[in-house]
């Protein structure tokens, strides 16, 4: 069995700088482009959930992106839309390496 | 809206991951190639190595069987269990018939007592494993009763005093010659290994490779026999919880999104840990912090 520690840090350095990178994604956002980040998102998120793979943070950023665009804060729906989206794409690819990443966690 | 620093973080966050894969991906062989049976013996093997200490029956208690300061306040505790209330609740649950006249002993093998050491067990005929929690609804649903909620309540009770039944009685799980039983395992066995949530975490990241070990105020059970004393008291909840409410909690901590109680894959994952811990004894209900 290999030491699977070794695995996240490059994971965890991606998530943070995408947590940086989205704080400050969103100005000045339209409701056009705030209504297609969140179908964007959400396209995401389910092809996540196929995978068995939905995060908590993404469907927390998910509501929190409806809840704002439900009461016209575009800025706000956009930035957390975005993060959501990224959330997720980077959800659907940990499945997607794990599809075969596991088998070294194995013990033999 | 700003996009750069988005497709940034996009494009780290790929390269991480194919940095990663290509680092440990070259050995993703033969994890299926080994049966059910060498599977067991190679895990059974780790956990003894690894704890020379822990009696194999010990392994029931788990983090009380690797850690003497737990040990000792588990000893003190165990002098009014918390959990007594529950085997009480369950038992009278369990006797008392349904409308139809009928209990849930009519629906199980040898009138439902002393049987939790062989639960889950994969259905042939409907191709699927079934938990003993599982099998409680359905009796339910066969007796025309509402289902009960999976993770705490009467659920916990009725499966506490099942499980007391059974104390000291070995894990006996069978994986039959059918290929979808053979399935199930393999994809309990995936789970178990497979990285999810936002803190890519196994359950082997907690439970095989820090088992022993702590985290934050917890010490973290072996893998091994981990299921043999559900249903729980948990301090941490300050009520009883069943097998469905620490998978849903694990799969929490690990910022994943939980799937609903007995969703196929969580039975599936019984399955696969209920198997490797064959042998070891029922210990059920137990208490944990």
């Amino acid at each position: 069995m290999k030491n699977p520690s070794r695995k996240t840090v490059p994971m965890k350095a991606a998530l943070i700088i995408a947590a940086m990178a989205v704080s400050g994604a969103a100005q000045a956002a339209t409701q056009q482009e705030a209504e297609a980040a969140l179908k964007d998102a959400k396209a995401s998120e389910a092809e996540a959930a196929k995978l068995t793979n939905r995060w908590v943070p993404t469907e927390r950023a998910l509501k929190t992106a409806q809840k704002a665009l439900d009461a016209g804060k575009w800025d706000e729906a956009a930035a957390q839309a975005t993060e959501a989206k990224a959330l997720a794409e980077v959800s659907i690819q940990q499945a997607k390496e794990q599809m075969t990443a596991w088998h070294d966690a194995v013990i033999h | 809206m700003k996009s750069t620093p988005i497709l940034l973080a996009a494009l780290l966050t790929v390269a991480g991951i194919t940095s990663w894969v290509m680092d440990e991906g070259h050995a993703a062989a033969s994890a299926n190639s080994t049966t059910p049976e060498q599977d067991m013996q190679a895990f059974q093997r780790y956990f003894k190595q690894r704890f020379p200490n822990v009696k194999f029956p010990d392994f029931a208690n788990g983090p009380y069987a690797v850690n003497a300061e737990m040990r000792k306040q588990w000893e003190e505790i165990m002098q009014f269990p918390p959990y007594d209330f529950a085997v009480d609740e369950g038992k009278t649950a369990f006797e008392t018939p349904f409308k139809n006249g009928k209990t849930y002993g009519d629906c199980f093998p040898n009138k439902g007592i002393g049987v939790r050491q062989t639960f889950p067990y994969f259905d042939t005929k409907t191709g699927e494993v079934v938990t003993l929690d599982l099998a409680i609804n359905r009796c339910r649903a066969e007796n025309g009763e509402k289902p009960l909620p999976y993770q705490t309540g009467v659920m916990a009770s009725l499966t506490a005093y099942m499980s007391q039944t059974s104390r000291g009685k070995p894990f006996d799980i069978k994986i039959p010659d059918d290929p979808r039983a053979r399935a199930a395992y393999e994809a309990g066995k995936q789970y178990f290994y497979s990285r999810h949530g936002q803190l890519n975490f196994s359950c082997a990241s907690c439970h095989v490779t820090a088992s022993g070990q702590r985290l934050r105020g917890d010490i973290l059970a072996p893998a091994l026999g981990i299921l043999a004393s559900f249903p729980i008291y948990r301090s941490d909840w300050g009520s009883m919880g069943t097998i469905d409410r620490r998978f849903t909690s694990c799969s929490a901590q690990m910022r994943a999104e939980p799937l609903p109680p007995q969703d196929p894959t969580y039975r599936d994952l019984e399955y696969f840990l209920s198997y490797m811990s064959n042998g070891v004894p029922i210990a059920g209900p137990g208490t944990r912090p």
